[in-house]
């Protein structure tokens, strides 16, 4: 019973002891799949952004263009901003007229509407970060209305593409819609059913997946004809943005300070706007990284010095023990002194004792490290948040690939054999260690004294 | 038989307790013949054990020398002592001491681990000393469940693994009743007689030590110069000690006299 209990405690000194490392290996692993990510999502923005160097955006409030910039304080305490359009913002629509106006500025090749408006219903969606979960509001859903024009459905991706059952929508649907596979459940309806949107009938063509690589829960987003959206939520003739086409990149700067100047209230961005964000972003990623990596280094240091405390407690638990053990064995040795044992051959009995222990509470210790290493290394290690901010609004046009920045890489500890292994090495030579005082003391027990011990 | 297996000269020991010098042992001399089966006799105090533990090297003397098996152990270094006790002393104590853990053969095998000895030899000899004190069918049996007599006969056959030079029992009988006491005497005094092993025992009773070859006496730290007979050296011969009669060496009691041998 005794030994069971020491081989527990000691198992836990040993769980703690590979744990530890489990959790920095682990942690450094998340680091690098982070960095992966950062440098894959700001490539692939890039990318994006070269393609469409001939977009304006127009749009009628700062933070609706495609990157608005979000706090840079993901690593701190606060939960990350939440990235919804529209969301907290009172709606503010541009009149058709004025679109017209834009339209016909000279060198605009093409000029594509977006009417989008969210539910006043809400909905509750928990998020789970590294720093444990957040709860949030968001709109219950969207409504976005697009021009089904087929050259901007062709040319411009306005459209999702990842369908899911149906079809999408083309040109000249009116009276259907596009829904997100998670509001298929809130209205209760699948593709060909009739369903009732703001008093507007709608037959559901399609429905396309709305899981996002954006780390939130999805789009919750109804897409229809762009005068079915303006006629049910009673904004007729009203537009939420413009994406303005230049006939060439280079008129581009041209285009966007002829808006500025005609329209103060709006929000116009060009390709340079994007990559200044871009920059911004990219600035951003590279502080967190920066400081993921102090963070890092910090856990090396709290980590080898946890390290020190369980290999001393270890060889300190075996120390005692086997003092025990002597002590109360005080007389088994003067037995076998006096029958003619060296003091070698009881010292090593002793020893070997001692790291049979430790070897057994290795086992237990391992045991225990592959249940409870993520508990463990997340208890005793300061807490790593790897989490990536949100890649801010990137989604101007669907089709793109757009990975985005995940919000967490939760570093989860787990053992893999050469640390088992290591520990192993670890129990022998600290059951060796420990045991050595122990085993020479009993090594030198005079026999004559031994013997009348009781 | 005047080869001499153990031999003191002018053995002092003295203890210092609490800053006051005790003297235990004073000049003692005393030899031992190869096949002697003496018994050293007297009160508690006296420094019985403290001799026997002189002799078998567990203790070291103030002064004067031991000679066992013609080494003068006295002048071993301590980290030699261990191959004293482990080829040329057998000792068999009061509390029997065996192992707890290990059964009655185990037990007899403890003192042959490190010799040159395979295991199966070691099991060999190991029951056939069983065997010699009587305890074949007790082989596998553990200390707790043998009677004490019975544990002291796995002492003895523990004591003789090695082939020692010399037996040293301390107050072999005192943790048995009368009964079983004699039985162990005379069991040592059979191994005298059928091995020719050489036993000293060490005792406060009177009536065991009778029951020896040599009976000597120590008082306050000093050997008494007289050495009485005692009744062994005539059963040794075959000869009842009480009515000098013949007898036979498995008779416990004298067939003419109906003494108790």
């Amino acid at each position: 019973m005794r030994a069971f209990l020491v081989i527990i405690a000691l198992g836990f000194s040993m769980a703690i002891m590979i744990s530890v490392p489990a959790g920095i290996v682990a942690n450094q692993e998340a680091a690098q799949s982070l960095t992966a990510n950062f440098n894959s999502t700001i490539s692939n923005m890039e990318e994006e952004i070269n393609k469409t160097s001939t977009l304006i955006e127009v749009s009628t409030s700062s933070g609706r263009g495609m990157f608005s910039s979000t706090p840079s304080n993901t690593f701190s305490g606060t939960p990350p901003s939440m990235p919804f359009r529209g969301f907290g913002q009172e709606e503010v629509f541009m009149n058709e007229t004025v679109a017209d106006e834009i339209r016909s500025i000279d060198r605009v090749k093409d000029a594509v509407p977006f009417f989008e408006k969210s539910s006043n219903e809400t909905t509750s969606e928990t998020i789970s970060t590294p720093r444990g979960d957040f709860t949030i509001s968001r709109p219950l859903y969207t409504i976005t209305g697009l021009c089904l024009n087929s050259s901007f459905i062709d040319n411009y991706s306005i459209l999702p593409t990842n369908l899911t059952a149906g079809r999408n929508l083309r040109e000249g649907d009116s009276g259907v819609l596009l829904m997100s596979l998670n509001l298929t459940d809130y209205f209760g309806v699948g593709v060909g059913d009739k369903v009732e949107i703001n008093g507007g009938s709608f037959t559901v063509v399609g429905v396309y997946s709305s899981t996002t690589d954006q780390g939130l829960t999805g789009t919750r987003t109804v897409y229809m004809n762009l005068t079915d959206a303006q006629t049910i939520t009673d904004e007729i003739g009203n537009v939420s943005r413009l994406d303005l086409y230049a006939k060439d990149a280079s008129y581009v700067d041209g285009i966007a300070e002829v808006i500025k100047a005609a329209y103060s209230d709006l929000t116009v961005t060009t390709i340079k706007d994007r990559l200044t964000s871009l920059e911004n972003e990219q600035t951003r990623y590279t502080e967190t990284l920066n400081s993921a990596e102090s963070t890092l280094g910090q856990t090396q240091t709290v980590a080898t010095q946890e390290i020190i405390v369980a290999i001393v407690a270890t060889s300190l638990i075996v120390l005692f023990v086997m003092l025990y053990t002597v002590r109360e064995r005080t007389r088994e040795i003067g037995i076998l002194k006096a029958i003619g044992f060296s003091n070698w051959n009881v010292m090593s009995q002793f020893m070997l004792e001692g790291i049979l222990i430790s070897l057994m509470a290795a086992v237990v210790g391992i045991a225990i490290g592959s249940i409870g290493a993520p508990f463990l290394s997340s208890l005793l290690l300061p807490h790593i948040s790897l989490f990536g901010g949100s890649s801010g609004r990137f989604q101007p046009t669907f089709g793109s690939a757009n990975p985005g920045i995940t919000g967490s890489q939760a570093a989860s500890a787990t053992l893999n054999p050469q640390l088992m292994l290591l520990t192993f090495g670890a129990a022998v030579l600290l059951g060796a260690l420990g045991s050595l005082y122990p085993a020479w003391r009993a090594a030198r027990t005079s026999p004559m004294e031994a013997l009348r011990y009781e | 038989m005047s080869e001499l297996v153990l031999e003191t000269e002018k053995l002092d020991k003295v203890y210092k307790l609490g800053g006051r010098q005790v003297r235990a042992l004073s000049d003692v001399n005393l030899q031992v013949k190869k096949g002697d089966f003496i018994s050293i006799m007297g009160p508690s105090g006296s420094g019985k054990t403290t001799l026997l533990n002189m002799l078998g090297c567990l203790d070291k003397p103030t002064y004067g020398k031991v000679i066992l098996d013609g080494v003068n152990i006295t002048k071993v270094p301590e980290k030699g002592l261990f191959k004293i006790r482990k080829y040329k002393v057998g000792f068999v104590f009061q509390t029997f001491n065996l192992m707890p853990y290990l059964n009655a053969i185990e037990n007899v095998e403890l003192p042959m681990e490190g010799t040159k000895k395979s295991g199966d030899e070691k099991k060999k000899r190991a029951r056939e000393l069983l065997k010699m004190v009587g305890l074949s069918e007790r082989e596998e049996h553990r200390p707790h469940r043998l009677s004490a007599g019975e544990q002291q006969r796995v002492a003895i056959a523990r004591a003789l693994a090695n082939n020692p030079a010399i037996v040293l029992a301390d107050e072999p009988t005192g943790n048995l009743d009368s009964k079983t006491g004699y039985e162990i005497i005379r069991l040592l005094g059979k191994l005298n007689i059928d091995q020719g092993t050489t036993i000293v025992v060490v005792t406060h009773d009177s009536h065991k030590a009778a029951h020896a070859g040599r009976m000597l006496s120590l008082s306050d730290g000093r050997l008494l110069a007289k050495e009485k007979q005692g009744t062994h050296l005539m059963k040794k011969e075959l000869i009842c000690p009480y009515c000098s009669r013949e007898i036979q060496p498995d008779d416990t009691f004298c067939p003419r006299c109906g003494k108790k041998l």
